[in-house]
Parts: C-alpha cells; sequence; structure tokens
C-alpha cells in the first residue's frame, strides 16, 4: 500500500521554477529518503504535501486522500519536522508541547515525557533561550508526540551534535518498528544511505533518480587521491571503473567505481607518499546522474 | 478553541497596556475640564472668536465645551483613532504574525483548516476590542459623571460607545482582509494603520472644506460623527448599512484570500 502518491506535482512560484512534474511513491512502512543539494526543491514537494503551498499542476495523495482537499482530517497522522524551527518565544518548551499535543484529539503527555528523556531536553526552559539545536529537538519531541502513522522530515540532522543524531536515528527506527512510514529529506549521503530503504534524488525541481538505496551502493564510487613520490607514467590508474583523472603535480585523484581489491592491489605497486580515499561527496554523485540523464 | 485560547494569552499584556492607555487618557482629559469649567462661560466666547479651522483640526466643531459631555464629545474623536488603531492592528497582527515569526510551519500542518483558524483568532480579536471598548465606555461614564455634576450624558456615550465599537470591528477586518491578502506579512500592520491614518485625515479635510462633503461616503469616520451621534441625526440608515456591508465582504474577503493563498513560509 501506498501511503505518499504523487503525480505529476509540480510548482511555480510566479515563473520562478519549485518542483517540476514530481512523481514518486512511498509505500507503507518504508524510510523514503528524499535527497538533493540546497534549493533542489526538496522542502517545496514537503511543503505541498502538508498544504503550506498549493500545486501549480498534478497534486499527491495521503492515506489515499488528496493532500490539499482532506489536508486536516490527514494531519491527525502525519508529524513534520521543518527544516528550521520557529516557535512562539515567550512559550515555555512544556506549554509549546501541550498546545501542540491539543491539536490531536488524544492524552500526549506520557509520550512528551519519553520523547523528552530521550531527546535530553528541558521542558522548563522559555523557547527564546534556547540554542538552534535545542529548538531542533523541541521540534523533533513536537513532531512525534502524537504517534504519527507519517513522519516527514526535513532536514532533520542539522543543529544536532553526532550523539543527539545517533538517538533521533534510533528514535526513527524505533518508530519505523511500530509501524510508522517515514519521509526524510536531506543533503547529506551517509544518512540517507543509513537510514532509508529507497531514495529520490531531486535535482533543479526534478527527479533524476528513484532507486533502492543497495542500488545506489552497488554505484558505490570512491573519490581516491593519491600523492606520488616519483613521477608515473601517466595512464597507470587509467583501468576500467576509473573517472575524472586528474594529475596536479604529484598528486593523482579520480573517482573509482568498480573492485576495491584490484585499485589496492594498483596502488600497492608502487611508492605513495600519502592516500586518501573517500566518499564523493553528494555533488560529484549528483554530477554522475546528472551527466547520465542528460 | 485551543488556538483562541493561545491568542487571548499572546495579547493578554498588549490588550492591559492598552486599557490603561485610554483610561488614563480619558481621565487626564476630563481632569483638564475641571479646570475649564471653573472659568464659567468664558471659554466658549474664547472659542468662538477661534478660527473655524483650527477648531475643525483640534476637533471642537461646534460642542458646548462647559458641559461635561459636550467637552467629552471633543475628546471622542481621539479615543475612536486610539480604538481603531489598536483594532486595525489588532486585525492585521493576529493574521500575519505566524507568517512573520515563522511559526506558520508549526500551527498550519495541525489537524484544523486554516477556516477554523482564521475563525478562532478574529473572535479572540473580537474579544479583545469588546474589552477595550468596555473598559473606554466604563471610564468615560465614571469620568464625565465625575464632572458632570448630574446633568447626566450616558445616553450620549452609550451612543458614542456603539459607535465607535462599529469603527473598531470596521477596522479590524481592514487589517485581517490586509494580513489575508498579503504576502509581505511585515507590511500588512503598517498598511493597515496607513488606511486608517489616511480616512481620518480624509475627515477632517472634509470638516475644513465643504466641497469636500461628497467625500464623506469614503471615511467610516464620518458615519460615527460626534456631533452627530449625540445631538442632531443619531444612526444613520445608509451609514449604518455601508459600514455593516463593507464589514461583511471584508470578512469574507479575510477567509477567501487566506484560503486560497501560499503561505510565507
Amino acid at each position: 500500500m501506498n501511503v505518499i502518491e504523487i503525480n505529476g506535482l509540480t510548482k511555480y512560484y510566479g515563473k520562478e521554477r519549485g518542483i517540476i512534474d514530481i512523481n514518486f511513491n512511498v509505500e507503507e512502512k518504508e524510510i523514503f529518503g528524499f535527497i538533493g543539494p540546497n534549493g533542489a526543491g526538496k522542502s517545496t514537494t514537503l511543503r505541498t504535501l502538508l498544504a503550506l503551498i498549493y500545486p501549480t499542476s498534478g497534486g499527491a495523495k495521503i492515506f489515499g486522500k488528496d493532500c490539499i482537499k482532506h489536508g486536516p482530517e490527514i494531519k491527525k497522522e502525519i508529524g513534520y519536522l521543518p527544516s528550521e524551527v520557529f516557535y512562539y518565544d515567550k512559550m515555555n518548551v512544556i506549554d509549546l508541547l501541550n498546545y501542540s499535543a491539543s491539536f490531536y484529539k488524544k492524552n500526549c503527555s506520557k509520550r512528551i515525557k519519553e520523547l523528552a528523556e530521550i531527546m535530553d531536553l528541558n521542558l522548563n526552559k522559555r523557547i527564546d533561550d534556547l540554542s538552534f539545536g535545542n529548538k531542533k529537538k523541541v521540534g523533533i519531541v513536537q513532531g512525534l508526540l502524537h504517534e504519527p502513522k507519517l513522519i516527514i522530515l526535513d532536514e532533520p540532522t542539522s543543529g544536532l551534535d553526532p550523539l543527539m543524531q545517533q538517538r533521533f536515528f534510533e528514535l526513527l527506527q524505533e518508530e519505523n518498528r511500530k509501524g510508522s512510514t517515514i519521509l526524510f529529506s536531506s543533503h547529506i549521503l551517509g544518512e540517507v544511505q543509513r537510514m532509508c530503504n529507497r531514495v529520490a534524488i531531486i535535482k533543479e525541481g526534478k527527479i533524476i533518480q528513484l532507486e533502492k538505496i543497495s542500488a545506489l551502493q552497488e554505484n558505490n564510487y570512491k573519490k581516491i587521491r593519491v600523492q606520488l613520490t616519483a613521477a608515473l607514467e601517466q595512464n597507470y590508474f587509467n583501468i576500467e571503473g576509473v573517472s575524472n583523472l586528474e594529475a596536479n603535480g604529484n598528486v593523482i585523484s579520480f573517482l573509482f567505481r568498480g573492485n576495491i581489491n584490484l585499485m589496492m592491489k594498483k596502488l600497492s605497486e608502487i611508492e605513495i607518499a600519502n592516500v586518501w580515499v573517500e566518499e564523493p561527496d553528494l555533488e560529484e554523485i549528483f554530477l554522475h546522474f546528472y551527466e547520465k540523464g542528460a | 478553541m485551543n488556538v483562541f485560547v493561545r491568542e487571548m494569552r499572546a495579547n493578554r499584556k498588549a490588550l492591559i497596556i492598552w486599557c490603561i492607555g485610554v483610561a488614563l487618557l480619558i481621565s487626564s482629559s476630563m481632569g483638564k475640564y475641571a479646570g475649564l469649567s471653573a472659568s464659567g462661560q468664558s471659554i466658549n466666547d474664547l472659542l468662538t472668536q477661534m478660527p473655524h479651522s483650527l477648531k475643525v483640526v483640534m476637533g471642537m466643531g461646534s460642542f458646548d465645551l462647559t458641559t461635561a459631555v459636550g467637552y467629552y464629545g471633543v475628546l471622542f474623536i481621539y479615543l475612536a483613532v486610539m480604538a481603531t488603531i489598536h483594532a486595525a492592528m489588532l486585525g492585521a497582527n493576529i493574521i500575519s504574525k505566524e507568517e512573520r515569526d515563522k511559526t506558520a510551519e508549526f500551527l498550519f500542518v495541525k489537524p484544523v483548516s486554516r477556516n477554523t483558524i482564521i475563525t478562532s483568532k478574529l473572535l479572540a480579536a473580537l474579544v479583545n476590542i469588546v474589552v477595550f471598548n468596555l473598559v473606554t465606555y466604563a471610564s468615560s461614564i465614571l469620568m464625565v459623571q465625575q464632572f458632570s455634576q448630574g446633568e447626566g450624558g450616558s445616553g450620549e456615550i452609550t451612543r458614542l460607545m456603539i459607535g465607535m465599537f462599529v469603527l473598531q470591528l470596521f477596522f479590524l477586518v481592514v487589517g485581517s482582509a490586509i494580513a489575508a491578502k498579503s504576502k509581505h506579512p511585515k507590511t500588512a500592520p503598517a498598511l493597515a494603520t496607513g488606511i486608517l491614518l489616511f480616512t481620518f485625515i480624509l475627515s477632517i479635510a472634509i470638516d475644513l472644506n465643504n466641497k469636500l462633503e461628497f467625500l464623506r461616503f469614503f471615511t467610516p469616520f464620518k458615519y460615527y460623527d460626534a456631533k452627530n451621534l449625540m445631538y442632531d441625526r443619531g444612526f444613520e440608515t445608509v451609514y449604518v448599512l455601508i459600514s455593516v456591508g463593507v464589514i461583511a465582504v471584508l470578512l469574507m474577503a479575510t477567509y477567501a484570500f487566506y484560503k486560497n493563498r501560499d503561505l510565507k513560509v
């Protein structure tokens, strides 16, 4: 069953591009990643799903109901964490959370306490005394306190320290085990790879790739840089799977995709001063998909 | 209901300050009347020698300043301006602040429709302007009676306060409609008070220059003119109908505009 069905969703702000013809489905109980660089249209898509803004054309269904027409009804079962959290400055954290809970017709006070415990959040502080990271924690508790069936997160980890990110991901996985579906936008490939079953990649308002995380990992690119001690025959690294080969003095860099053992053998046969093996950053992955798409 | 309670709390402090302000304005102005009335009839003699235009600008018109309620009639226009500024800013802010403070992404993802939220907010604003009106009413009755030595005046004051309430409602929905339409939440209160001051100045200009009389329909301050309400014609049907019509249209516009536009998030 699909929890979210997006059909030809298009949004223009005046003449400015928002998103163009977005199509994808999120299945029940999956963790779906939505990844793309800043300004690609991730937030626009999520905000349209939540009827904060209205589509220019196309539409989406959540729980089988039109997300604009039945907005208030479907939002009973949605928890949302915006990328930038802003709350009523003069309220206490607990007052804000109770206010949030008052919109859902159930008693959430126990869950609020549990979540605050997990996220290590002081409930008695005023909102405007909180740091950015602590506001984010309020956002997390606020988004989860009514035990929603669908959790929508817009760049949820920005501002959280690594320990909190870790706890937050555990929390999400727990919610997912209990049956929640999660749609999760990010520009950090690593966290999407770790958390998600499937991923949609968006660039300049269009979905350029939609696949299982396992498939994305088969495209396992490594970014390799080698510092040499002596000059080397120019085509030494030019084997299958190598791209973007560049030589800069005695530093050679390239992207490699393929059997990593072959590359390690190649490296071991020469004298080197240093080597860096890195995950390519998102831009480089995008570049790859973008070129393929074009 | 929760949005209503939240708005009442959020506006509580501002409302108290506005109420103290208006009570102070009334008591200090009527306090001056005490000094003035001691001088007896001479104040009216003095005023007849003042140029007409100066009297118009000061809002004195043709009131009998030797009576407490006549003196209060001069004061009324200032009370009305204060009450309408409060109402216009309240109407605009109560709608636009969610976008201004970026809390729209919190409130509007809750399982309530935009219409429900607008209704709660407008009801909270309505209670606020009613409280403001009642505080003004009570302070007025109290202070005028203090100085009127039993000449009464509560009937006049009641009529003036009803007029002021319609003006408050009028500018409340002016503010809310502008905020509902405007894509720039910060400018909505400024625009609403700008319109208010423009119509106020227009009403003075009409008093100054008879040729502008035909413009009186464009400024609600002329609909509920203190002199008319107190002495002459009372409430005029045509003005009451226009106000009710405009308020209804702006109220519907508030809902329609807000429902159909993208929120600024």
